[in-house]
């Protein structure tokens, strides 16, 4: 394993040297791509593009090998305990739509419950919503307390009603905030339901061991794990997998169609119809081992001294409103200038070449609960560097002194 | 407070942005003060008060609301209308858009070009951003109160 060097690393990224005069700190919505990705990426097409699992020419042998390789590495990068505990999607928001539909009828009957939190991306919201409504399935949500953190209490309690599935952040793509996922999975276990987490922001912070964790499900997007946009990964445990109900039917995910009736096909294909993202596979196994050979707590470590100096520098600006807590944060700031929209504030930093998100980052009940219009999020990657912390908070000082003025 | 006295509040402020602060904008030289200039016509505009803003009023498509009323005085054929957002750059934007049609026959509003119009007044640059400011779906909803 390396040491982390941060020259080094941003080194990696292209996109910085064609964007010198950006700040890049909306990380928490898509991330940069080192060349290792990108190269791989070419090379497959370059070199090795044919369809997968279906041609009698090695061409597609080569490529159906080179995609099941990236579902191996995947399945290391994460410890998970089988690989076809790896299915590939399009992202989170396509494997919380296939565990929602998947476990109507057999899990979630009428008169059933699903636990869900209010800090949840709309990804996690909007699917249970949609199938909990045709299928007579109630969902609930645990509220925040005053530290904007899902309130415990209230989630044991609610637990008491038996919900049949808990789906939750690991962390919130709002205010990034770990929430205490162990604990929460162990709790939602013991009362009996499935669990299902939103490792969307999750994934990248820290490296995830799926026996450890023991979720039913975890899922996460590749464009935010340095990988390609367009491919994500659905882990489940394999008895959690069989429940689910294929979201699409077609090519791949059967052994046997006849006008009648068709038979599925075993795990992890069953729940893969069509022709795979594979080269979007084979750039985020690429992305995870790229990622694996750097030392990821040190990694770790540096985002949090960037986020410390940033919430440091913070405090000599006036006027602000911090909603993110410095403490269990994976590196995400979010904060609104008193008084103002956050989508001036954001405008204003735009104008000064730094990249934040402003507004309800797809949080729009969790923002509606607080009565704030949005917020803008300073989300901060290991490419970022103490120049990146001096000079947003230098643009922040110059938009909070135009809006005052 | 009612449209008619809200129209009368907005016309003085929409000539006088039309014709001093337009030029000023149109000569500054460093985006400060452009921006600086563009919130400052922002609330030039008389708001909408909160008890008018009703949902229907409502411009989807903007990152922040906003929210748009219309009046048609048949007898002279012109379209009048007055807006507010609750984010002060993109009102600024939309104080501009306002002077540019406000009066205007269906016909002329019919054929109003945005971005021509912004164009030749050197405000290209502002136009970039209005997918997101919601500039565009406040102009298509302008657009449907013609007939
Ligand atoms: C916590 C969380 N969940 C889900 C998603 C959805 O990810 P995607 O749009 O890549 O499917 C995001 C992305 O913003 C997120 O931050």
């Amino acid at each position: 394993m390396l040491p982390f060097d941060p020259v080094n690393f941003r080194g990696q990224f292209e996109f910085f040297q064609h964007n010198p005069d950006w700040v890049y700190l909306d990380n928490a919505a898509t991330m940069h791509k080192p060349n290792a990705v990108i190269d791989a990426i070419t090379a497959f097409y370059q070199r090795n593009n044919s369809n997968v699992h279906r041609g009698a020419h090695s061409l597609s042998q080569n490529a159906t090998r080179a995609f099941e390789q990236a579902r191996d590495d995947i399945a290391t990068f994460v410890n998970a305990r089988e690989r076809q505990q790896i299915v590939f999607c399009s992202g989170a928001t396509a494997a919380l739509n296939q565990i929602a539909f998947g476990l109507m009828h057999t899990v979630l009957k009428a008169g059933d419950r699903v636990l869900i939190t209010a800090l949840e991306h709309h990804a996690n919201i909007v699917p249970w919503q949609m199938h909990c409504a045709r299928f007579g399935v109630t969902l609930d949500v645990v509220p925040l307390d005053n530290q904007h953190q899902v309130d415990q209490q209230a989630f044991s309690e609610m637990l008491q009603r038996k919900p049949k599935v808990v789906s939750l952040s690991h962390i919130s793509n709002v205010l990034g905030h770990i929430q205490p996922v162990v604990q929460m999975i162990n709790q939602a276990k013991a009362a009996g339901a499935l669990t299902v987490v939103d490792g969307a922001q999750g994934i990248v912070h820290d490296s995830i061991d799926m026996q450890a964790l023991d979720a039913d499900f975890y899922v996460w997007s590749g464009h935010k794990l340095f990988g390609p946009t367009g491919i994500g990964v659905l882990y489940g445990k394999t008895a959690a997998l069989e429940l689910l109900t294929p979201i699409f039917g077609g090519g791949e995910m059967i052994s046997e169609v006849q006008f009648s009736h068709s038979l599925f096909n075993i795990l992890p294909f069953r729940l893969e119809a069509g022709t795979p993202d594979i080269a979007g596979a084979i750039g985020l196994a690429a992305a995870t081992n790229w990622l694996q050979k750097v030392n990821r707590n040190e990694i770790k470590n540096y985002k949090a001294m960037l986020l410390n100096q940033f919430f440091e520098g913070l405090k000599r600006i006036d006027g602000l409103d911090i909603l993110s807590s410095p403490v269990h944060n994976a590196g995400i700031v979010a904060l609104n200038v008193q008084g103002e929209h956050p989508a001036d504030v954001a405008e204003l930093l735009n104008q000064q070449k730094v990249a934040v998100r402003g507004g309800q980052h797809c949080a729009m009940p969790f923002f509606s609960q607080l009565g704030l219009a949005g917020a803008v999020r300073f989300s901060f990657a290991p490419y970022n560097n103490e120049a990146d912390v001096t000079t947003s908070l230098q643009a922040l000082t110059q938009a909070v002194e135009i809006l005052t003025a | 407070m009612t449209l008619d006295q809200l129209l009368t509040d907005t016309k003085p402020a929409l000539s006088h942005i039309y014709n001093e602060d337009l030029p000023e904008l149109s000569q500054a030289k460093d985006w400060q003060s452009k921006y600086r200039i563009l919130m400052h016509l922002g609330r030039k505009l008389p708001p909408i008060p909160e008890k008018m803003k009703q949902p229907s009023l409502l411009v989807k498509g903007c990152e922040s609301r906003a929210w748009l009323m219309h009046y048609y005085n048949k007898h002279q054929d012109q379209h009048f209308f007055v807006l507010d957002s609750e984010a002060r750059i993109v009102k600024g934007l939309m104080a501009i858009m306002l002077c540019l049609v406000n009066g205007m026959s269906n016909t002329e509003l019919k054929k109003f070009d945005l971005a021509h119009a912004f164009d030749k007044l050197n405000l290209k640059p502002y136009l970039s951003q209005s997918r997101g400011s919601g500039l565009n779906a406040m102009m298509v909803r302008i657009k449907d109160c013609c007939h």
